[in-house]
């Protein structure tokens, strides 16, 4: 029974995922007085793609054409650590806060190979750009999930979506954290700009220049599913889950994610995206927020 | 629980003068330190029922968050020189920096008390704000922001002196305030001067000969 709600809610995530993108950027074109797609744009993209041919250069090995599986597989594979609007439905006792952030990693891992695979300049641009500011982000995720987890008691993701009443000083600075990261993850404008195909600016769409086909559309999907993932986390550790029934949660799930894709999308409208060594700093500051969550966790607020 | 707040919100302002990279955002981190600082006096007081802490925390309202600002800002706008601090480290090496320096008040203050303890906590954070003052003063070129590291630093041994003891004597307290003040217009004045004489007030280059 168990495994059937799991695999359920796991569906569920994956389906809305695409949703999120198009609200966000209908939200976006909003803001800018312009008209814009609709917000099922992107499952149009996504079908698109699918049925599309796929070019594939001579000089790749296998590694270019097994990253897509890879990524997509470990991105639904993080969706079962995570109860995205009801409590008791992910996997227990499979992984944690910390297995998120790492199965994530093997993610990005395998990207950052696959652009280097076609040896062409920007596939190896963008993946030496993706680590760079990888590097900088790992550790802020860790050390505010840890505080987070302090807060709770225990890692596990299941309890601290569950943690009600524990929003103390913290907590909210450690969210704001996850927040950072999450825009960096996501690939969102103060660090990177998923709308441009410019060279000078792009990170992530650099490294995957040279998909096509099947192959873009699995790594798209992957990306809105990242996506949706810390959405739900972010949102949870601010707005608890639990205590009410599975309609209710299910609409307030889908209220969380309004909120923050409305946040989401103020931001990118109203920041520039900064020059890579800006970026430093901008993740420099977020390494110090989680560092100020950790010893307000110490002083005990 | 309030009073462990006000101790979070006078670091967290002492980061934000780290990172800053101009001189109004410094001026107003300092501002907001002051009011934190400010906030923690009048609880402590209520705390106590301390009449001569009532009337130290009117002081330091009136002097710290309104004047001192003020003045600083006046002096920032009628000198004209470019906002930019001139930094000899960049915002995330200075980050560190300080980082290393909370680190060495946490290491001092566990030799001498219980670092659990709220006093061994407000000592801790007291040490820190006093050194990164220090920093301030020592990674900064322009000769206004020595001004604020001082204030700064000040602000750090009021804070240890309020929490650990209960405040200092109420005429050394008193004593002090005007001191500060008093140097902060001196300086000020000295500030306006090196800049008509100068055209900059970049510490780094008043050893060159002007002819």
């Amino acid at each position: 029974m168990r495994i059937l709600s799991v695999l359920l809610q796991v569906i569920i995530a994956v389906v809305i995922a695409p949703l999120v993108s198009g609200v966000i950027r209908k939200i976006k074109n909003n803001m800018r007085m312009r008209k814009g797609p609709g917000i099922v744009q992107p499952y149009f993209n996504l079908s698109k793609l699918f049925y599309k041919d796929e070019v594939v250069s001579r000089n790749t090995s296998w590694i270019f054409k097994i990253t897509p599986y890879i990524v997509l597989s470990s991105t639904i594979a993080a969706c079962f650590l995570v109860p995205f609007f009801t409590l008791g439905n992910s996997l227990p006792r499979v992984g944690d806060f910390l297995v998120l952030i790492f199965v994530f990693g093997i993610a990005r891992f395998f990207l950052a190979l696959a652009g280097l695979d076609a040896a062409s300049a920007f596939g190896g641009m963008g993946s030496s750009r993706e680590m760079f500011i990888s590097a900088l982000v790992e550790p802020v995720a860790i050390l505010s999930a840890i505080v987070v987890s302090l807060n709770v008691g225990s890692t596990s993701l299941e309890a601290i979506s569950g943690n009600l009443g524990g929003l103390t000083v913290s907590s909210v600075i450690a969210t704001i954290a996850l927040f950072t990261v999450l825009i960096a993850e996501t690939s969102r404008i103060p660090v990177d700009n998923q709308e441009t195909h410019l060279e000078l600016t792009m990170i992530h769409e650099a490294m995957v220049l040279e998909y096509s086909g099947r192959s873009l559309a699995m790594i798209e999907l992957a990306s809105h599913i990242k996506q949706i993932i810390f959405f739900a986390i972010v949102a949870n550790v601010i707005f608890p889950l639990g205590g009410c029934g599975i309609f209710m949660s299910f609409a307030f799930f889908l209220a969380k994610l309004l909120i923050i894709s409305v946040i989401v999308a103020f931001i990118e409208i109203s920041m520039a995206k900064m020059r890579l060594f800006r970026a430093v700093d901008f993740l420099g500051f977020s390494f110090v927020l989680s560092v100020m969550s950790l010893v307000a966790k110490t002083i005990g607020i | 629980m309030y009073l462990n707040i006000f101790l979070y919100g006078i670091l967290l302002m002492t980061f934000s003068m780290v990172v800053s990279k101009r001189i109004t955002a410094l001026i107003n981190s300092f501002g907001l330190q002051s009011f934190f600082l400010f906030l923690f006096t009048l609880c402590l007081a209520i705390n106590q029922h301390h009449v001569e802490l009532y009337v130290v925390a009117a002081l330091l309202f009136f002097l710290k968050v309104i004047l001192i600002p003020r003045f600083l800002r006046n002096i920032v706008s009628r000198i004209k020189v470019n906002e930019n601090l001139g930094l000899f480290l960049n915002p995330l090496l200075s980050l560190i920096s300080a980082l290393g320096l909370i680190y060495l008040a946490y290491l001092f203050t566990r030799r001498i008390m219980p670092v659990d303890s709220f006093e061994g906590c407000s000592l801790i954070i007291s040490l820190s704000v006093t050194l990164i003052g220090m920093f301030i003063m020592i990674f900064r070129q322009k000769a206004l922001t020595q001004i604020i590291g001082l204030l700064v630093m000040e602000n750090g041994l009021f804070l240890a002196a309020a929490s650990v003891s209960g405040g200092m004597p109420f005429f050394v307290e008193i004593a002090i305030f005007f001191d500060v003040f008093v140097c902060v217009i001196i300086l000020g004045v000295f500030v306006y001067k090196i800049n008509t004489l100068f055209t900059h007030i970049d510490v780094d280059k008043l050893t060159e000969l002007k002819g």
